[in-house]
């Protein structure tokens, strides 16, 4: 390399350098402010980004559907077959099912439960991932115009996806329940102890701070405890594969494998008000079987 | 016309990175196609435009990320405006150059966003630095130098440079 011996032209280095100085100076001072500043002046912004988006994400979803279609159809006859035994044993589980929500029924209606609304749900399409690799977050064709706003709780039927963080008018980024930024009260659903869900760095979860007397074990399920943040109590996690218990420790941790496979997540649902707060009545189950759009 | 070129790139730079790159990722990790077209704006068209340019790419990128603002804007912006620099102090850049610059400011990036997680201890940052920061910086390196290497092999970059300076002159 050479270098060039050229005069500069000093007016615009300094504009430049004047410029950037000054805009990180008042992102130092007024984080919040400039943040928020950048959100209101993004919405127009999102509403363009999001045409050509959208369009891609179609085309990419079209592409996926026909690979899958007529692509990807070995070991299928074997898939099938395993699906049936499968179908099978969940329809007995079903009935079973039936027998014990009957019998809870029997037994709310006696102890005169506050009878609780149920959540309202958006559904909504994954159309990109996070456009860094340092953070886990989806991206959904939902945004503020459909009612979806920051800390709402997002969910497939199997179970926790994770809880929206940034919203456009048409547009909202999901943190990942696998992301180490994102926190979820948790409950082991055998034992009823609680503990809170954190990602971890290889993209799986954790349960934290579970108590010491904890009797949990090795394919125990954790679900929503319900008592922080925008998730109804009872849904799905994850199931523990490794328990943490250390000498001294004041608490007890556990590894999880996360119920939902976040990486290939297409649909979800988003939890606009949670239990108590809706008006709308029906079961709990019905809202989660619905189709998705 | 030049306004419409970087338009057309700042929309379609949203759903390249989200939505086609996860595709083209190499082991989970994908280039950082913002900071490689700030760096290549900033090479020839000046400091200014890269800076203006990649600070709209920062805060467009960011609207479809988890991550700070802050980080977002001074690694584009930063980077537009340090190949500006490059491009008028160096006056033979190579593929080389323009990619070693590009994965020293991607490390370094990617080093600033690693410490500034809540609550990951050294040794999670380790791993962070090994498993996604140390290979993308690579990718990104590796990516903004294939693209100059490509772009100079169809254009007379040397003479774009020079005639840009000139007008500057």
């Amino acid at each position: 390399m050479w270098m060039a011996h050229s005069s500069s032209p000093y007016g615009t280095k300094r504009i430049a350098l004047a410029c950037f100085a000054l805009l990180l100076v008042a992102l130092f001072l007024f984080p919040n402010q400039i943040q928020g500043l950048s959100q209101y002046l993004g919405g127009p912004v999102g509403y363009a980004v999001s045409v050509p988006l959208e369009a891609i994400a179609s085309i990419d979803t079209g592409i996926a559907d026909r690979w899958e279609q007529y692509v990807a159809l070995q070991g299928v006859r074997e898939e099938n077959q395993q699906l049936r035994k499968e179908n099978e044993w969940l329809r007995g589980q079903h009935s079973r099912l039936r027998e014990s929500a009957a019998a809870t029924e029997r037994l709310t209606a006696l102890l005169r439960f506050k009878e609780q609304a149920l959540p309202t749900m958006v559904a909504a399409q994954v159309i990109g991932r996070d456009a860094t690799n340092r953070y886990r977050t989806i991206i959904l064709n939902k945004g503020e115009s459909d009612g979806i706003k920051p800390d709402m709780g997002v969910v497939t039927p199997a179970g926790v996806v994770g809880r929206v963080v940034k919203t456009t008018g048409v547009s909202s980024v999901v943190l990942l329940v696998t992301d180490p930024n994102n926190a979820i009260a948790g409950l082991i659903q055998r034992t009823r102890d609680e503990g809170i869900v954190e990602g971890t760095q290889q993209g799986l979860a954790q349960l934290k701070y579970i108590p010491l007397l904890s009797t949990l074990r090795d394919g125990d399920r954790v679900v929503t405890s319900g008592l922080i943040g925008d998730f109804p109590r009872g849904l799905m996690i994850g199931t523990i594969t490794h328990i943490d218990k250390q000498e001294g420790a004041l608490f007890q941790s556990a590894d999880l494998m996360p119920e939902v496979d976040v990486s290939r997540v297409e649909e979800v649902l988003v939890i606009q008000t949670s239990y108590g707060q809706s008006s709308k009545a029906g079961s709990g189950a019905d809202l989660l079987e619905k189709p998705l759009p | 016309m030049k306004f419409f070129f970087y338009l057309i790139l700042v929309l379609l730079l949203v759903p390249l990175q989200t939505t086609l790159l996860p595709h083209l990722s190499v082991w989970n990790i994908k280039p950082d196609l913002g900071l490689v077209a700030a760096a290549l704006i900033g090479l020839f068209a000046g400091e200014l435009e890269g800076l203006l340019i990649g600070l709209t790419i920062g805060w467009v990128l960011n609207l479809f990320s988890a991550g700070e603002l802050w980080l977002s804007l001074l690694t584009n912006g930063g980077v537009g405006l340090l190949a500006g620099f490059l491009g008028r102090q160096v006056s033979q850049v190579t593929s080389y150059s323009l990619g070693g610059m590009l994965l020293l400011v991607s490390l370094v990036s990617g080093l600033l966003a690693a410490i500034n997680f809540k609550g990951l201890d050294i040794s999670q940052v380790w791993w962070m630095a090994e498993s996604i920061v140390v290979p993308q910086a690579c990718f990104d390196g590796a990516v903004g130098a294939g693209c100059y290497w490509l772009l100079s092999r169809r254009f007379d970059l040397t003479r774009l440079r020079t005639d840009r300076m000139d007008g500057l002159l």
